[in-house]
């Protein structure tokens, strides 16, 4: 087991009736990473999530955090994870305060801590309310809240923006980015809300039909898709002419303007070339694959095979 | 061991705050207090009463009876009721999830709860005792014909109070199984008051001193088995208890 990742698993797998489940999952996760786990809805997310809390027995296969094994007779891992499973579990018949309480008793926090995650969660005013009375997105930061609580070296998040507005997950965002920046903190981030991810996330996960598609950064993920050169000219039948006689892959993007695969030439030399074969041309402009289309792409391309 | 026994009492200490607020807290007083009520009104109204010369017979006449409607009907619900509550705050929000996911052994979770329950079952005794103390110096003022007069029979009633809670044991380890193992209130309290309920009919036939449910009516049964009752609540309960436990800590969390 490799201490530097944060999550190692080998051949993870747990299947339910019906062939659902995860099957033969090797995440790597290291540490100090935010990692983005993508997957279509029912991919196995959140199987692989209570799978790595030890809330579910796997049928196969060996989870380590932090180089520590984690099963049910060894649970001494996930003093090291704060997590966030789906929705907020509080108790609403207490208030924030005390739920936090619950929580620093049950993990043996120093009692500064929960003034302390109050703060960072900004609920510090409105921590002796009951939290019955509290709104979606103020739940969920409670919730985060409890996650930090115990310090984790490793926090596990599942779909943490739900029910927050836009200010409260740029906010969130920020979090993440100080939690990791200057405690060192790794996430394991599952959102279904691609461009959520691809702010914040350094490495990424794609998971479909329970089974790992992709894992790596997010520049290895779009050497997957080349880049494009989106060209508007004067003539596009002529420019496609010249450039497939130039051995480029070209494609009408439907909109009169042409796509070139920039994999051989530069953007400088095809313009050139254009030019000299007098086409004029109007516009040059790189088209980024988003993280959205390489991910529909990946599960497409699955789904294809199948 | 002893890191399992922190863990316990760290369980425990989050146990007792929850319960703060909870309608599981004030049913131990509201529920004897509601059976020493209909007691008293019972003697103050009704046309009979105890009338001994003997105080202290009419003490026991009183409480018998009172301990009687607690024994064959408000215990078995109130474990019931109790043991669903205590597991209802878990389920309610999926808090298991989050319990679960800590780093506690399992058991750890289930035992306090055991606890918990107890110790209500144990207050709303204790609760229940001191009720008809007061419940008779009510009586004893508004009808002194009932006969109640002095102290009350303290260490007779304390007794017969731990008594039944011994042998409501195995009663409120089956309950407390129930209600934790099926997340639906309804599913646990039917199982209690359908239990409760066969208790009338069990309770009175030779099964009646094996039936979990009649157990603590065994304690005041003109031909009942008290010691038997007592045996093998405390012995049905350890089994329970240890086979629960392990299936808690054993099951998926889906």
């Amino acid at each position: 087991m490799n201490a530097s990742l944060a999550i190692e698993t080998r051949g993870l797998a747990r299947r339910f009736p019906g062939g659902h489940g995860v099957h033969g999952l090797d995440l790597a996760v290291p540490a100090g990473a935010v990692y983005g786990f993508l997957g279509p809805n029912g991919a196995g997310k959140t199987t692989t999530i209570r799978l790595l809390l030890s809330l579910l027995r796997p049928d196969a296969g060996t989870i380590a955090v932090f180089g520590r094994p984690l099963d049910r007779g060894n649970r001494a891992a996930l003093a090291g994870i704060g997590a966030l499973v789906e929705s907020p579990s509080l108790y609403g018949h207490l208030t924030g305060r005390e739920n936090l309480e619950v929580t620093r008793r049950l993990v043996g926090a120093p009692r500064p801590r929960v003034d302390a995650v109050l703060r960072l969660v900004e609920l510090a005013g409105d921590a002796d309310r009951l939290v019955r009375t509290y709104s979606l997105g103020m739940r969920q930061r409670l919730a985060l809240a409890l996650a930090l609580l115990g310090e984790p070296r490793l926090l596990v998040l599942d779909e943490p923006t739900n029910g927050l507005d836009p200010a409260g997950i740029q906010d969130f965002r920020a979090l993440l980015r100080r939690l990791t920046a200057e405690q060192g903190v790794t996430v394991f981030l599952s959102s279904h809300l691609l461009p959520e991810v691809e702010q914040v996330a350094t490495h990424l996960g794609v998971l479909d039909a329970g089974r790992l598609l992709f894992q790596g950064t997010l520049a290895e993920l779009r050497r997957r898709a080349p880049a494009r050169l989106h060209v508007d000219c004067d003539d596009p039948a002529r420019a496609a002419a010249t450039l497939r006689a130039a051995g480029e892959q070209v494609l009408a993007d439907g909109d009169g303007g042409l796509s070139v695969a920039v994999a051989q030439r530069r953007a400088a030399e095809l313009n050139r070339l254009l030019v000299e074969s007098g086409v004029g041309v109007s516009r040059l402009a790189s088209d980024d694959a988003s993280l959205e289309s390489l991910f529909l792409a990946l599960t497409r391309r699955e789904e294809t095979r199948a | 061991m002893s890191a399992f026994l922190r863990a316990c009492g760290r369980t425990l200490d989050a146990e007792r705050l929850k319960l703060r607020r909870t309608l599981a807290l004030r049913m131990s007083i509201v529920t004897p207090a509601v059976v020493v009520a209909l007691c008293v009104l019972q003697l103050g109204f009704g046309k009979t009463h105890p009338g001994s010369d003997d105080p202290q017979a009419a003490w026991r006449a009183f409480a018998g009876a009172s301990f009687a409607l607690w024994a064959f009907l408000m215990m078995p619900l109130f474990v019931t009721l109790e043991a669903a509550l205590l597991a209802g705050i878990e389920h309610a929000d999926r808090q298991w999830k989050h319990l679960l996911a800590l780093p506690l052994p399992r058991a750890a979770h289930y035992l306090a709860k055991w606890a918990a329950l107890l110790a209500l079952l144990l207050g709303a005794s204790l609760a229940f005792v001191v009720l008809i103390a007061f419940g008779g110096w009510v009586l004893a003022h508004a009808q002194p014909q009932s006969g109640l007069a002095g102290w009350p029979p303290w260490t007779w009633l304390l007794r017969r109070c731990l008594g039944m809670v011994a042998a409501g044991l195995l009663m409120a380890a089956i309950q407390l199984w129930v209600s934790i193992r099926w997340s639906s209130f309804t599913v646990a309290v039917a199982a209690g008051m359908g239990a409760t309920v066969a208790g009338f009919m069990i309770g009175q036939s030779r099964f009646g001193h094996w039936y979990p449910w009649s157990l603590p009516v065994q304690l005041f049964a003109r031909h009942g088995h008290p010691t038997f009752a007592l045996a093998a609540s405390a012995l049905g309960a350890t089994l329970v208890l240890a086979l629960s436990t392990w299936d808690f800590a054993r099951r998926d969390l889906e």
